[in-house]
This record gives C-alpha cells, structure tokens and sequence, in this order.
C-alpha cells in the first residue's frame, strides 16, 4: 500500500504529462512545416507566418466553440448561419449609427439567442444535435440572407473595422484575441468547476445526471458560447473584407469539426482538449497556406484536409483497438 | 414402431435430449461453473435456481453458446457438440431467451419472427410471404399476436413470446430462458407458462432460471439447484419443500458480521411515506423509516420493486406518488438527481459504468464528481484542496491503484465500486443510498465495502441498502426489511434476520 502511494506521489511530482496523441499531433505539425518550407521557398517567412495566423483566425473562433460542444457530447452545425448572421448584423448595426461598442454586444447577444434556443431544442425538446443545429443553420442563414437582402453591404463605418487594425508589426488585433480567448477557455476547460462539468456530461451523462450535475443546464451554456464565438467571428470576417456578406462561413462548421477531432477529440464526448484543437486548425490553416503557395488548385487542398483527417482518426481508433486487444 | 420405441427408450437407449457432463468455467481467478453435470429429456420442464452469482446465467450462456466452456462435454440428441455461437446452437435446435430481448423494434411482428428465414427464391420475397410464414408458424404451435403491429409497440410478455415462436420457426427442440417472468405480472406469467407447457407437450424441452419459488412449484418437471458453481440439488419439487430448496441454495449460512449500531432517534432520518406507482411492479404503500447511523437493508429478488424503491430516492422516478419525510418535513419525492443531492442524499448507482462513474476521467475527477462546486472559488477549481480531499478519501476508502491519474477504467470491479463509494461520501451526505453495493465485486473488496459502510453510518448517516443479494442484506443490514411484489412483506431483526427467513420471505407468495 505504501509503495502504491508512493508512485501516485511521484506522479504528481513530475507534474503535468502530455498527452501521446497530442505530442504526435505536433511533431505531425512541425514535419509538415518542415516538408512546406523546403517545397516552396516564400513560406517560411515571418510574413507568411503572420499570414497564416489572420486566414485560421475566423475557423479558430468557431473551432474553440466547437471544441467544447463536442467535448459535451454534442456538435454544433448552426456556427455556419450564425457567423454570416453575426457579419451582416454587426455592418446594418454600425452603417446605422449604433456605436460598435454596443453593436459588438448586439452581436454576441445575437449569437447568445442562437446558442439558447439550440441548447433548449438538444436538451428539453430532445432533438438530436444533427438535426437542432441543421434546422438553426438554416434559420439562421436564411435570415443574413433576409437581413442583407441577398446583397453584399458595404462598411460605412471603417473604424468599425478595428479588429483588423495591427496591433503590432503585421499583427492585427484579432489575432491577440483569438490568443487570449483560446488561453481564457483552456483555462475554462482545465481549472473551471463549467470545464469540469462539460467533461464529465460529454463523458457520461447519466452518470453525471445522478451525481447531481443540471446535464440540461451545462448542455444550454456550452451551445450559448458556441454560438456566441461564431458570432464574434463574423465579427471578425467583417472587419476583415469591410462588408457584411451572408454569403460567408459556409464551410466553418465542417472545418471546426474536422479541426476538432483532427485535434484529438471524440464525437462521443467527454474527450478533447484546446490545445489540440489549436494544432487542428493549424494543420488545416498551414496545409492551405502551402498548397497555395505551390500553387495547388484548391480542389487539391479540400482533398488533403480529407485524407488527413481521415488518417489521423483512422490510425487512432486501430492504436485503440490494439491497445484494447 | 411406437411400442418399440418406448420400449428402447424405458431401456436408456434413447438418449436424453441434452446432456451435459463436467462442465467447467472460471472467469481468471473465480472458478463460476465447477464440475456440473445436467440432463433434460424431451418434453421436459427444468427450473434452474440459486443465489446471486450461483452460475446460473453462465450455465444458460454455455448451454446456448453464448459462452465457451473450459472443459466438460454437451450432447444434444446424443451428438457431442461444441457450440461457437448462439447461431451454431440455433442451427443444431438450441434456442436461447435472454432477458435482454434483442430485436428490431420498427419492423412488424410477423418480419421479426421471419427474420433472417425469408421465404422466397433467388434473394427475392414478398410481405405477404413473410407474413404467410410467420402464420403458419403462430398457427401450429397455438400462439397469436397481431402480426402486423410494429415490435415496438408490443408489451413485454409479447416481445418474448415472439423470440419463441422466433426460435420454435427455425425448428428449436429446446428452448432455455433466462429469468423470463422477472419483469411480468402474474397472469402473463400464467400465460407464458401455459405455452411453454403446450411446446413440452410437443416434446421441446425447456429449461428456465427462476427467483421465484411459487413458480418453480407450479410449472417445473425438476427442480436443479446451483450454489456456487455446483448443482447441489436435482429433484422433482413434490419430492421437496420450498424450505430444503431454499437450504440448497443457501448452503451453510455464513458467519454473521455484527456492529453495535448507535441509532440516533429523531427527526435526523430518512422515511418514506405511502409510495406508490403503477406499471410492473407496482409499488402498494411502501413505508420504509431510516434513522441516523443506522443500516437498514431492503432486500427483494429481481422485480420485486426494490430497484424503484432506490432509483426512486435518487430523483428517477417522478410517477411515483407518496412523500419523502426529511429533517421531521415531509415533501414530495425527488423530482431530479439534483435535488436528492440538494437535499443531502447521495445515491449510490446499481451499474457503475454505466450511472456511476464517467470512464476516461481520471480516478480523482470522478471522486471529486460531485463537490466541484464546493471545491472551487469563483468557478475555478482550488487544486490544493481537490488534492488533499481525494488523497483523503483515496486513503479512508483503501482505493489500490497506480496513480491517482490514472483513468478510472483500469481499476478493477472493487476498486472501481470503492471510487464510486468515495465520490458520493465526499459530499458529507446525511442520507445515502446504496443500489447493489457490490454487484461484481470480488469477495475482499466486498468485506472492505460492507465495513465502510458500519463507518459511514456509525458518523450518523442514515444508510439504506438495497440488495438481491441476500447474503449482503443479512450481513450488512441493522434491520432488514423486505419487499416482494412491490409490497413490503415483512421485516427482520436480530435472531430472525437469517438468509432464511429473507429468502422464504422474498419468493413465496
């Protein structure tokens, strides 16, 4: 019994383990910069690095989001009609005179609405989530199409377009918020009594249920943030072509999920971390950056995002099964 | 040509219909089957009976092929076989009921029976075969449901009388049934019994597990008792009394665990006043009073309504009407988990992986599960005192692992059971109930369970333990109280509290 206790203390001593998958996730990363930056010879450059940070920033947003949907055993389709719903609202708000201030709140608060109403459908009217955040997706998309007029908007207003201002060197503003909102939600996910709950909902429900854990209640908060995040990112997407289009995002939902379980996390919930969604999207962003720069026709690059999401779950569930046997 | 035959068969050359001889299997370390031998001769009615844990469903599953045997020998017909799957065992004529009925629940009734028979030729048929099929089947054995309806929306009794004529379709000449009337009211029980007596009139032999004694008496040929992986007993139940069977299954009673309990009378208690429900079993004015540090078990066979009574404690069942009486104020029952919690009750679940524990989290997440909040300031989780809390618990609830983070999956049964135990006594609960407190556990951990428990209840927690194992109710209980059929059918303290007296108890109606 003492030695049992003396392991458990000397695990503790070492401190915090990394997790294999995600350790092979990185160094996946970091052959792929590597194969990119002997293929072309523009991409390893601070600019081009700078470059991909502000074309993976609107699928980052929407990835965290996601991340803690699925993580709750849940996903959330819809972020594809509430971020163009977010674009175009945040461009009438401030082409009206609303200050941004509060036209970035109406926003959020759009999105907030979103979110409530898919977590009341997952959870007390007990729609699946496919199907509740399908049927927002159209709702919601349909109406930055009504709200738009089926028209691109012009920003009026440039300084509503804040966000894409640098911060510094050719850093824009969104960048340091993407950073400091992915640092506020792992620590939401590690240190957070909200983190916890989302992983032992996603990891078992009932069992969570009957420890006293309101499973209703912490479903509902993760699909408001969810869908509050996609609504910041259209934000972002408007800041970033200085128009409100209804016309944007439609592949965010699938890209965030894919980023997401490219990023270690399971549809089944309970698993997941920010960290890897992190490296996921980077994946996706890089691959993307690169295969442009080659000058690879796009097609080529749906294709990769396929075959590599495909591999990197396929080789987890065989590494599963083996270690199962 | 008959007279002959009867005559071979009044010789012994017949062979009986099934046969098994030396049968073992172990699970690792447990030895589950030891050394058992069976026959059934055709048209012949078996109940197959023992405790908890006896053997009795492996003993079904090896039958069927299910399970694989370790060693030993099966005949059917006289042939030796060996059974790879429950389809091999189908093929031969050796069909199995589970409990858990496996079936397509949006097809029809008449598909369901056909399924996988489909009548037609070249890969091609017609609903009107199927259902033609599915007829003349009903027809010759006498049994009849609306085979149009949709599985779904038959009631049980019916769903298993469809696995029968399922099996009766592909030729079965045995049929054995795992605990087929735990879940029916007495006339579908009557019912099922009636046609399972019409097919041994057919010659199909039937074998069943039972927890019920006035069932045993009213349909069975013979009677085998299993007690640990042994049968004991194989008699005719004329030839015994409910009392001799009951002794089989209990064999020499175990060396009782006593406790001074220090009961703390007063408004401290749990009780439950007037609880009723419909549905099966329905519960009839269950009345059940819990006072501080004390133990009180509640002992019924499966079905009995005990499961309710506990799963009813935790906030599961809403329909139950009747009130709780908490702190000397009586209340409605528990509309949620929540609000057991809320109110101090902390429920220990039956099935641990699936309503206990959240596999994947670490072994310290899961026993901090339910006091995250309390742990916490300002929403975030104060980390030093996690530690220390479940190094605490960890230490008190004797819980042997390699690292407290390590995913709470790797441990075994007990352990696992003592994780549980330990994130619902981190809550400092005033009432706990327990759900089959050490189902799958193994018997040391099970000792280190039981005496938890005096601990607990000796701190003045109001403990109640609700169990079909009646070596645990008699063991742990102060006093036991014991439900049959969702009625409270008596109560037992001190010299009478004897597995016994629970067990005659429990299964004579």
């Amino acid at each position: 019994m003492s030695d049992q206790m003396t392991t458990a203390g000397a695990q503790k001593a070492r401190g915090v383990r990394i997790d294999p998958q995600f350790l092979g996730l990185a160094s996946f990363y970091v052959v792929l910069v590597i194969v990119f930056s002997f293929a072309t010879p523009n991409f390893m450059s601070w600019s081009n690095g700078v470059n991909i940070l502000s074309n993976i920033t609107v699928l980052g947003f929407v990835a965290l989001g996601q991340t803690l949907a699925i993580v709750s055993g849940g996903f959330d389709l819809s972020v594809s009609g509430t971020l163009p719903l977010g674009a175009v609202a945040y461009v009438i708000l401030t082409n009206a005179g609303v200050p941004i201030p509060l036209a970035l709140l109406l926003v959020i608060g759009i999105g907030a609405v979103v979110g409530i109403v898919n977590g009341v459908l997952v959870n007390k009217v007990g729609i699946s989530p496919l199907i509740a955040t399908l049927g927002s997706l159209s709702v919601t998309g349909g109406l930055a199409l009504t709200l738009s007029r089926g028209v691109t908007i012009p920003m009026s207003n440039f300084d509503a377009g804040f966000l894409s201002e640098f911060a510094f060197g050719r850093v824009a503003w969104y960048v340091l918020v993407l950073i400091v909102l992915c640092i506020a939600v792992h620590g939401l996910m590690r240190y957070s009594v909200l983190g916890r709950m989302i992983y032992a909902v996603g990891g078992n429900a009932d069992a969570s249920r009957l420890a006293g854990i309101r499973v209703e209640v912490v479903s509902i908060t993760v699909y408001t943030i969810c869908a509050m995040l996609a609504a910041f990112a259209g934000v972002v997407v408007s800041s970033q072509l200085l128009v409100g289009s209804a016309n944007v995002g439609a592949d965010v939902a699938l890209n965030s999920v894919a980023a997401v379980i490219l990023g270690g996390a399971s549809l089944m919930g309970g698993v997941g971390t920010i960290g890897g969604t992190l490296v996921g999207v980077l994946i996706l962003g890089t691959i993307a950056n690169g295969m442009a720069l080659m000058m690879v026709p796009s097609f080529y690059q749906q294709m990769a995002n396929g075959v590599i999401l495909l591999l990197a779950v396929g080789l987890g569930r065989l590494r599963e099964m083996r270690a199962g046997k | 040509m008959l007279e002959a035959q009867q005559g071979i068969a009044a010789r012994g050359i017949v062979p009986p219909l099934f046969e098994v001889s030396d049968l073992t299997k172990s699970y690792g370390p447990n030895c589950v089957l030891s050394d058992v031998d069976f026959t059934l001769a055709r048209g012949e009615s078996v109940a197959l009976i023992g405790e908890n844990g006896a053997g009795k469903s492996t003993f079904a599953k090896i039958m069927t092929g299910v399970t694989r045997p370790d060693s030993g020998t099966l005949r059917f017909d006289g042939v030796e076989v060996a059974f790879n799957a429950p389809r091999d065992a189908l093929a031969a004529g050796l069909a199995f009921i589970p409990q858990e009925l496996a079936y397509l629940p949006n097809l029809s009734v008449a598909e369901n029976i056909v399924l996988g028979q489909w009548p037609g030729r070249s890969g091609l048929t017609t609903p009107r075969a199927i259902r033609a099929r599915a007829k003349s089947v009903c027809d010759r054995y006498g049994i009849h449901f609306d085979l149009d309806a949709k599985m779904r929306q038959l009631k049980l009794a019916e769903r298993q009388l469809v696995e029968i004529v399922k099996a009766l379709l592909r030729e079965a000449r045995m049929i054995v049934l795992d605990e087929p009337t735990a879940a029916l009211n007495d006339q579908e029980s009557a019912a099922l019994f009636a046609i399972l007596r019409r097919l041994n009139q057919q010659d199909v032999g039937i074998v069943y597990i039972s927890h019920r004694m006035d069932e045993v008496y009213r349909f069975s040929d013979r009677v085998d008792v299993l007690r640990n992986g042994r049968r004991v007993a194989s008699v005719a139940p004329q030839e015994t009394t409910p009392a001799q069977l009951i002794a089989h299954m209990l064999g020499q009673e175990k060396e009782e665990f006593t406790r001074g309990a220090v009961i703390q009378r007063g408004a401290t208690g749990l009780q439950l006043r007037g609880w009723r429900s419909s549905g099966l079993p329905a519960l009839a004015d269950v009345n059940i009073d819990v006072q501080a540090g004390e133990i009180v078990g509640l002992y019924g066979v499966r079905g009995s309504g005990a499961d309710l009574v506990a799963e009813g404690l935790a906030g599961l069942h809403r329909e139950i009407s009747g009130e709780i009486v908490i702190g000397g104020k009586a209340r409605r029952l528990f509309a949620s988990p929540y609000e057991a919690f809320t109110a101090g009750l902390a429920y220990v679940p039956a099935e641990r992986k699936r309503d206990g524990l959240v596999f994947g989290l670490p072994i310290r997440r899961n026993i901090t599960l339910m006091v995250i909040r309390s742990l916490s300031r300002m929403g975030f989780m104060n980390g030093p005192a996690e530690a220390a809390i479940t190094d605490d618990l960890i230490r008190r609830f004797d819980v042997r692992f390699r690292g407290a983070d390590q995913p709470v999956e790797r441990l075994s049964g007990g352990n696992q059971q003592k994780v549980l135990l330990a994130s619902r006594f981190a809550t400092r609960p005033k009432f706990l109930v327990l759900h089959e407190p050490t189902r799958g556990v193994d018997v040391g951990a099970r000792i280190d369970i039981h005496r938890l428990l005096a601990g607990v209840a000796d701190e003045g927690c109001a403990t109640l333990v609700v169990t079909s194992d009646v070596e645990e109710a008699v063991t742990v209980s102060d006093r036991l109280i014991v439900i049959r059929d969702g009625r409270i059918v008596g109560q037992l303290t001190g010299e009478a509290m004897t597995q016994t007296n629970a067990v005659s108890l429990a299964t004579e109606g």
